[in-house]
C-alpha cells in the first residue's frame, strides 16, 4: 500500500534540535555501500572515534585487557576487550556489549564509556566483542561473533570474577539489534542464562518499512537510506525479502516468548521508532517481561551525542533504574 | 563519543565557533524551548556552570556544564562574565573578561532568555485578569489552568487574593494592597479554585478600616478557623446581635472603633493605648456601650460575643 498522504515526521526535542547539525556535521551521510571504507576513515579520525586504553581505565578504576577467543565452529579468533573493576566490593555482575554501528562501522570501543558507568555503579565486569563488520562478512558472520565471545563470557565466569547469575547483555543500535538475536540464540540453543538485555533504540528489522522509517526519511541520524545501506551490507540480496533470520533481524521471530527481562529505550523521531515499540509490545503479548521508553523529539542515539541535554539525561536515568531492579537481586 | 561541547572547544575562537553559537541559540528559539535548555546552553557551550536570575520575576536557574540543574544560594561573584537580559542576569561562572566565544554565547543565551521571558512571564500577575480568571475556575480543563499558571508565572505553589473588583494569583510573599484584600491559603495550581473560594470569604471579613467600619483590611483565610463558617448563616443582620451593634453605633461617631479595639487588644489598658484614651475614659466608654448593647463585653463570654456580632455586622456590610 503506498500512502498518497505527505507523512509529517514528529519534531525534534528543542534541545537536541539544536545540537543536531553539529552532529550531522561529524556524522556523514551513510547513502550507499561504496562509501562505507571512507566512512570508517572518517569516523576514527574525528571526536566519534574510539577511547583510549587510558580513557577506559578511567583513572586505574578498570583494569583494560584484550583476549583472544575462539570463534563459533572454526571461525577465526575474536578479540574481547574485557574491563574489570579494580576497587569493587561484593560479588560482581558482567555486561556482555555489542557494540552499535549499522552493522558496518565502529569498533568494541565504541560504546563502552556508558557500560563503564553501569559498572561503576553496579560493580560489573564489561566485555565488549570485536565482530567482525559487514559487507566484508556477511551474515552469520557477525552474530556467530557475537555468540562465541558471549559463550566464551559465560564458561569463564569464575576466571573473569563475575556470579554467572548476574550477567546481562547490552548494545545500542545495530548492538541493540546484535543484542536481541543473541537473547534469541541463547533461548533456542540451550545457550547462556542471561539476567536481562537491554536493548538501546535496538536495529530489529531489515524491512525497514515503517511509518517511522519514511516518516524520518532524510531526517535526523540514520535515516531510511542509511539503514538501507547497513542492512544490505549484511544480508545482501535477501533484505527484505521472506529469507532472512531472526539472528540476523530480531523482529523476524515469531515467537518472543521465554526471552529475559528486557529493557527496550527509544527516540519518536527516529527510524527505528515503530519496530522498538513493536518488539516490546510482541515480549508482553508473549507473555514476557519488557520495559519500553519511547522519549519524544529523540533522535537515533541521542542520549551518546548530547549527553547533557535533559532528555538524555532522563534516558540514562531509566536505564540506571532499570538495572537496579535486574541486578540488585 | 564526544559531544557538542568537545566540538566547539576544538574550534574555540575562530568564526566555525560563533556561527554555531548563533545557530544554537536561533534553534532553540524557534522550537520555543524554555529557560533551562538556553541557560543548559550557555552551561554547556561555554563548558561552566552557568545562571539565569530575574528577583522581579522569580526566576533563578543554575545549571551545570554537564547539563545537570543545580541552584546554589552562595552570591554570584562580581568577576563572573555576565550579560543582562531585561532585568534578568545571565552569568558564566567564570571569572575574567570575555573571550570572543563566550561573549557570543552570553549575548546570544541572554537575548533568547528574555523572549523566553517577556512571553512567559512578561507581565505582572495583575496585569492579567483573564488569565487570573481562568486559573481559579474549577470548570476549566487541567492543562488550559496548568498554562494560565506558567503565563502568570507562578511557581508550583501559589495563592489566589479577591480585592472587592479583581482576581490576583501569585506565588511569593503578599505585595502591598491597596485596601481590603481577602488572602486564599496556598495550594498547587490546581487547587487555586479552592484558594479562591477561601480568599473571597475572607475578603468578606475585611473591613473599611473607618469609623462606621473598623478592622482589619486584609484578611488571611487561613487565619479565620471556623469563624469562616458564619459566612455561610443566611441573612447576619437578623441577628440580635448585630441590630444591637446598630443600635450602640447611632449613640456616638466612636462606638464602633471603640467596640472592635476593645476585642481586638489583649487588655482593655491595651486597647486605651490603641484608642489613644485615657483607661478611665475608656471604661466609662464601654460602660455607656454595655448599657446600650445589653452585655458585659469585658467578660469572656460577653467578649465572643461581641466579636461574632462584629463579625457578623461585616458579613453583612460585604455581602
Amino acid at each position: 500500500m503506498t500512502l498518497s498522504v505527505e507523512l509529517t515526521p514528529p519534531p525534534f526535542d528543542p534541545e537536541l534540535g539544536a545540537a543536531l547539525p553539529a552532529i550531522l556535521e561529524m556524522m556523514p551521510a551513510v547513502l550507499s555501500a561504496d562509501l562505507i571504507p571512507a566512512i570508517r576513515e572518517g569516523i576514527s579520525s574525528n571526536a566519534l572515534g574510539s577511547p583510549t586504553d587510558d580513557d577506559l581505565s578511567r583513572d586505574g578504576k578498570f583494569t583494560v585487557e584484550q583476549r583472544q577467543v575462539p570463534g563459533l565452529d572454526g571461525d577465526p579468533d575474536i578479540s574481547l576487550l574485557i574491563l574489570t573493576p579494580t576497587t569493587a566490593t561484593g560479588a560482581l555482575g558482567c555486561v556482555y556489549h555489542t557494540h552499535g554501528g549499522g552493522m558496518i562501522i565502529g569498533d568494541n570501543r565504541l560504546g563502552v564509556p556508558d557500560m563503564l558507568d553501569w559498572a561503576e555503579e553496579f560493580g560489573l565486569v564489561v566485555v565488549s566483542v570485536e565482530y567482525r563488520l559487514a559487507p566484508e562478512t556477511p551474515h552469520p558472520g557477525p552474530i556467530n561473533d557475537c555468540y562465541a565471545g558471549l559463550a566464551w563470557t559465560a564458561e569463564h565466569a569464575a576466571e573473569l570474577g563475575y556470579e554467572p547469575g548476574r550477567l546481562i547483555v547490552a548494545g545500542a543500535s545495530a548492538g541493540g539489534g546484535l543484542t536481541a538475536a543473541l537473547a534469541l540464540m541463547a533461548r533456542d540453543q540451550g545457550g547462556p542464562a542471561l539476567a536481562g538485555q537491554m536493548l538501546i533504540c535496538p536495529m530489529l528489522d531489515d524491512r525497514n518499512d515503517t511509518i517511522s522509517s519514511r516518516q524520518m526519511a532524510g531526517l535526523g541520524v540514520w535515516d531510511a537510506a542509511a539503514n538501507n545501506t547497513g542492512w544490505t551490507a549484511l544480508l545482501g540480496a535477501a533484505r527484505g525479502g521472506p529469507d532472512v533470520s531472526p539472528y540476523a533481524s530480531p523482529a523476524r521471530e515469531t515467537d518472543l516468548s521465554g526471552l529475559p527481562p528486557t529493557f527496550i529505550d527509544v527516540g519518536s523521531a527516529e527510524t527505528f521508532r515503530d519496530e522498538d515499540v513493536a518488539y516490546a509490545t510482541r515480549i508482553w503479548q508473549a507473555g514476557g517481561r519488557a520495559e519500553l521508553h519511547v522519549w519524544p523529539g529523540g533522535f537515533h542515539g541521542f542520549d551518546g551525542m548530547v549527553p547533557q541535554a535533559a532528555l538524555s539525561q532522563e534516558a540514562k536515568a531509566a536505564r540506571v533504574r532499570w538495572l537496579h531492579r535486574v541486578l540488585d537481586i | 563519543m564526544k559531544d557538542l561541547a568537545v566540538r566547539l572547544a576544538a574550534l574555540d575562537a575562530d568564526a566555525g565557533a560563533a556561527l554555531r553559537v548563533i545557530a544554537y541559540f536561533d534553534s532553540l528559539v524557534e522550537a520555543r524551548a524554555g529557560l533551562q535548555p538556553i541557560v543548559r546552553g550557555a552551561a554547556v557551550l561555554a563548558d561552566c556552570a552557568a545562571r539565569l536570575t530575574d528577583d522581579e520575576r522569580r526566576v533563578r536557574i543554575r545549571v551545570t556544564a554537564a547539563g545537570v540543574s543545580a541552584w546554589q544560594d552562595e552570591a554570584p561573584r562580581q568577576e563572573w562574565m555576565s550579560a543582562t537580559a531585561g532585568s534578568a542576569t545571565l552569568r558564566l561562572e567564570r571569572v575574567g573578561p570575555p573571550g570572543p566565544v563566550e561573549a557570543m554565547i552570553l549575548e546570544r543565551a541572554a537575548s533568547a532568555a528574555r523572549a523566553v521571558l517577556d512571553r512567559a512571564r512578561g507581565r505582572a500577575a495583575t496585569a492579567d485578569p483573564a488569565s487570573a480568571e481562568l486559573i481559579v475556575d474549577a470548570s476549566a480543563p487541567a492543562d488550559v489552568r496548568l498554562q494560565a499558571g506558567r503565563r502568570l508565572g507562578l511557581a508550583d505553589s501559589a495563592y489566589a487574593i479577591a480585592l472587592p473588583a479583581e482576581i490576583r494569583v501569585l506565588s511569593g510573599p503578599v505585595p502591598d494592597l491597596p485596601g481590603r484584600a481577602g488572602i486564599g491559603p496556598a495550594a498547587a495550581i490546581l487547587d487555586l479554585p479552592a484558594s479562591w473560594a477561601a480568599a473571597r470569604v475572607a475578603l468578606r471579613f475585611a473591613a473599611e478600616g473607618t469609623d462606621e467600619d473598623p478592622g482589619p483590611q486584609v484578611v488571611h483565610a487561613a487565619e479565620l478557623g471556623s469563624l469562616a463558617l458564619l459566612a455561610e448563616v443566611g441573612d447576619q443582620s437578623a441577628a440580635p446581635d448585630v441590630k444591637a451593634l446598630e443600635h450602640a453605633s447611632a449613640a456616638a461617631p466612636w462606638m464602633l472603633t471603640t467596640l472592635h479595639t476593645t476585642a481586638a487588644s489583649i487588655s482593655l489598658r491595651a486597647a486605651a493605648t490603641a484608642l489613644r484614651l485615657h483607661h478611665s475614659t475608656l471604661q466609662d466608654r464601654i460602660t455607656h456601650a454595655e448599657q446600650l448593647l445589653g452585655w458585659n463585653v469585658r467578660e469572656p463570654r460577653g467578649r465572643l460575643r461581641l466579636q461574632l456580632a462584629l463579625a457578623l455586622r461585616r458579613l453583612h456590610r460585604h455581602p
